[in-house]
């Protein structure tokens, strides 16, 4: 056993992200780490990679108890997390990066940089990968970054390496490449966690699995013992509820709530579709597909050249305009995006009747106070006291609180931008019903997912994005977890340009 | 991480206290050692000294400095900006013989600079720090250049001008209440307070002030238009100085090119921070900051009370800025 975790327990304020977990890698193995987000993966491996001692709970590396300060008492016992976001530093060279707070020094206590290329050069030629150590990592594409991440841990030849969606960057010729080096270094008994919503990746590349839900283990065994629905029925615990979604009535009405014409900006290209009232459309794509860029352009966040037109006319740039013209968006990363950390709940909710409605000279708090009661039951949005700050509410609460702003400010086009995002199997659920229930009263929605699972669920119809463009829209009856990884990998774009 | 063991009501409150409130329990502290030095510190006299002392130099400006520091940003041009708009004030009063004139002269000219500084910060992507760091020594150069070290005077120190008496009474008149003097300074100072208090806890303005000050981009997508709620926080305060301007001339009469308003953005931004303010943006309260204010002036009267060489006066103000600021900063990491 390289390494054991017993018991763990970790507690986000009033919210227990990890509750009494074992948790094991042996040498020589591939272990997926399994779960929806939210359901404390990298929480769990947060604690095994020293980023935060659990709160309760104990730590076995090859049999001995420790307890780690920091990442990098961990690292001296061989442990590395490669997080999810790429944590380099982009001005510093890719060698520099490698070294970053363990450099090699010369004799005269001065940095010996020609070792260190040299030894990064090493590694990179191990790896297969084309990498110029000397090159500034702002120079690098994405899928280099996320090598040299990797070639961090091997270059310190770590015996535990925990990989936190390390693919979803990379294209298919990259994952095959670093699937090699997996296996090349499991050869050598290097123990892996890997951590990964790619089914199919799963089952390529892992021997064992571990399954976690709202913090708690599920379950446990060989990759080879089960297949792909147990695995998901293991991970959300809800096998009824997918029916439910399944028979659901769509809502689409007839009239075009949203047009956009020919819509260009910083990496999209030509985006060209409609909206109808009541209609779910979603948008995915891999990373860097302009998903995230047509959200914004969308709700004015980044300006666009091309139209986009509701009630007839075409709404100018910028957030304010679409505001006024009723569309608003529930940004991702609602940590950095969404939620105003120093301001009451009550704040939060209000800041967009604020800045849509507001015809009053002075605030009256008794209304504010009015209107957060009723979006608290429509949304049933879990809060104590409204005067609170936001920050005292779990994720998915927030969540609600955001959507309840701009129910406030009357807007019928509803951009959800990754709104499921470090959000709880349960709060997940309301939020698809919520979007549901939206549509039904006429609203659009639009959104922006890179999770099948939930496009599969509440969408009309699902836009794939490709490099920019749009590769694919597809009805509701096409959308399956095969065709949104057929286009969204560039299928047809690719087969044109082979044609 | 939130403490799961259970506590009494009363702990509560206390934590609260010195956590939240940090600025009362200084205040408290701060009037018991006072009174304790200067039996004379109730007397009407010397309270309303402390108050019209306040309003015409550091008072009104760490108001606005209160909304800027809540929006993220800082201003470090108040002085100089005081400066500079007093010794062109004297001039245009001296020329014109209105005070009112040079009120709305003062006044506009603020403006004009707390817009240009909350332009250079929100449109020209400036930090803070710098661009009216810049602003704060143009404005001194500009200001010494036309006085050439000699003091702007109103009405050349003849108190026989026709003028000269009126622009005196702007800061040392008042109205009687109850047979006290209140003066107009002190009128001012707490109906500016009360408005500001207001604004920042009642208004669509204070609101986006807080929002921009938590977090620009989150503020961005609910809406709010970071870049004016910025100008419009520099501008308010360029206003301030501007009154202020007014109201210092003429408690001083004769200012000074070099000197005049020197200290006045750091004893601002230490009032604020006194007031207990999130140096970092997002939080703080009008109140705290018209507490910060007194607790400076009281600082100071009392050390002079308790005869405290001037020149060290600084150095306690300073002590007492760290102690509660680290009261403050207690409480962020408990968050």
């Amino acid at each position: 056993m390289l390494a054991e975790l017993k018991e763990i327990v970790v507690d986000f304020g009033p919210v227990r992200a990890v509750d009494h977990v074992n948790f094991s890698v042996r040498p020589g193995e591939i272990h997926a780490l399994l779960g929806e987000n939210g359901a404390g993966k990298s929480t769990l491996m947060n604690v095994l990679a020293g980023t935060f001692p659990p709160d309760s709970g104990s730590i076995y590396v090859k049999g001995e108890p420790v307890r780690f300060s920091s990442a990098k008492s961990a690292m001296d016992k061989g442990i590395r997390l490669i997080h999810q976001e790429l944590n380099l530093c982009n001005d510093l060279k890719v060698y520099e990066n490698l070294y970053l707070a363990q450099e090699i020094k010369g004799k005269s206590g001065l940095l010996d940089s020609h070792q260190m290329i040299e030894c990064a050069q090493r590694v990179f030629e191990t790896m297969g990968a084309n990498i110029d150590p000397k090159a500034p990592v702002s120079s690098l594409q994405t899928a280099e970054k996320q090598l040299v991440e990797i070639a961090r841990a091997l270059l310190f030849s770590c015996e535990i390496i925990i990989m936190d969606e390390p693919t979803t960057a990379l294209s298919g010729r990259d994952i095959k490449n670093l699937f090699n080096i997996m296996r090349t270094l499991k050869a050598r008994g290097v123990g892996f966690v890997y951590i990964s919503h790619k089914m199919p990746e799963i089952f390529e590349v892992c021997d064992t699995f571990t399954v976690l839900r709202d913090g708690k283990w599920i379950a446990d065994g060989n990759i080879a013992d089960v297949n792909e629905k147990q695995i998901s029925e293991m991970m959300t615990g809800k096998a009824l509820l997918e029916s439910d979604f399944a028979s659901r009535k769509s809502n689409v009405q007839p009239e075009i709530a949203l047009s956009v014409n020919n819509l260009n900006s910083d990496g999209i290209k030509d985006i060209s579709f409609e909206l109808k009232k009541g209609e779910i459309l979603s948008v995915t794509g891999l990373h860097g597909s302009g998903r995230d860029q047509l959200a914004d352009a969308l709700f004015g966040v980044q300006s666009y050249t091309g139209e986009v037109i509701k009630d007839g006319k075409q709404i100018k740039g910028g957030i304010e305009s679409h505001l006024k013209a009723g569309i608003a968006m529930v940004p991702r990363n609602r940590k950095e995006r969404g939620i105003l950390n120093d301001l009451s709940i009550l704040d939060n909710l209000s800041m967009g009747f604020f800045n849509t409605k507001l015809k009053s000279l002075l605030i009256s708090p008794k209304k504010e106070r009015g209107r957060f009661r009723r979006r608290q039951q429509d949304l049933s949005i879990r809060a104590d006291r409204p005067s609170n700050p936001i920050t005292s509410l779990s994720g998915g609460n927030q969540q609600k609180v955001i959507l309840g702003r701009w129910l406030e400010a009357d807007a019928d086009i509803l951009l959800f931008d990754n709104p499921t995002q470090g959000i709880d199997v349960g709060t997940k659920y309301e939020i698809y019903k919520l979007m549901l229930s939206l549509s039904a009263q006429g609203k659009s929605i639009i959104m922006f997912s890179s999770e099948f699972a939930e496009i599969m669920k509440v969408s009309d119809r699902c836009i794939v994005m490709f490099r920019g463009e749009i590769n694919r829209i597809l009805n509701r009856d096409e959308i399956s977890e095969e065709s949104l990884m057929y286009y969204s990998t560039g299928a047809i774009i690719e087969e044109k340009q082979h044609a | 991480m939130p403490n799961k063991r259970q506590q009494t009501d009363a702990g509560i409150f206390i934590k609260k206290l010195f956590t939240q409130y940090s600025y009362i329990v200084s205040f408290v502290l701060i009037i018991i050692i006072a009174m304790a030095v200067n039996p004379n510190f109730f007397r009407w006299r010397n309270i309303s000294n402390i108050f019209t002392q306040s309003a015409t130099t550091t008072g009104l400006i760490a108001l606005g400095m209160t909304m800027i520091i809540c929006a993220g940003q800082i201003d470090i041009s108040v002085g100089s900006q005081v400066a500079l708009i007093s010794g062109f004030g004297i001039e245009l009063l001296n020329r014109t013989e209105s005070i009112w004139l040079m009120l709305l002269f003062c006044v506009a000219m603020g403006g004009v600079i707390g817009t240009f500084n909350g332009l250079l910060v929100a449109k020209g992507r400036m930090p803070a720090m710098i661009a009216t760091l810049a602003v704060q020594t143009s404005a001194r150069a500009i200001i010494n250049h036309f006085g050439q070290g000699g003091p702007f005077t109103v009405a050349g120190g003849n108190a026989n001008a026709p003028f000269y008496e009126s622009f005196r009474m702007v800061s040392s008149g008042g109205i009687s209440v109850f047979g006290n003097r209140v003066s107009y300074p002190m009128i001012i100072f707490i109906f500016m307070s009360v408005v500001f208090g207001v604004i920042m806890r009642r208004t669509k303005l204070g609101k986006h002030i807080y929002a921009v000050g938590s977090n620009e981009v989150s503020a961005r997508m609910a809406g709010v238009n970071v870049d004016r709620t910025k100008i419009m926080v520099f501008a308010i305060t360029g206003l301030l100085c501007g009154l202020t301007s007014w109201l210092y001339s003429s408690r001083l009469m004769a200012v000074a090119a070099a000197n005049a308003g020197n200290q006045f953005e750091m004893d601002a931004i230490a009032a604020v921070a006194i007031g207990g303010a999130s140096m970092s943006g997002g939080r703080g309260k009008i109140i705290g900051t018209f507490l910060g204010v007194l607790m400076f002036k009281i600082i100071n009267n009392t050390l002079v009370a308790a005869n405290v060489p001037t020149f060290l006066t600084g150095a306690i103000s300073g002590a007492i800025i760290i102690v509660a600021v680290l009261l403050q900063s207690q409480r962020d990491k408990r968050k």
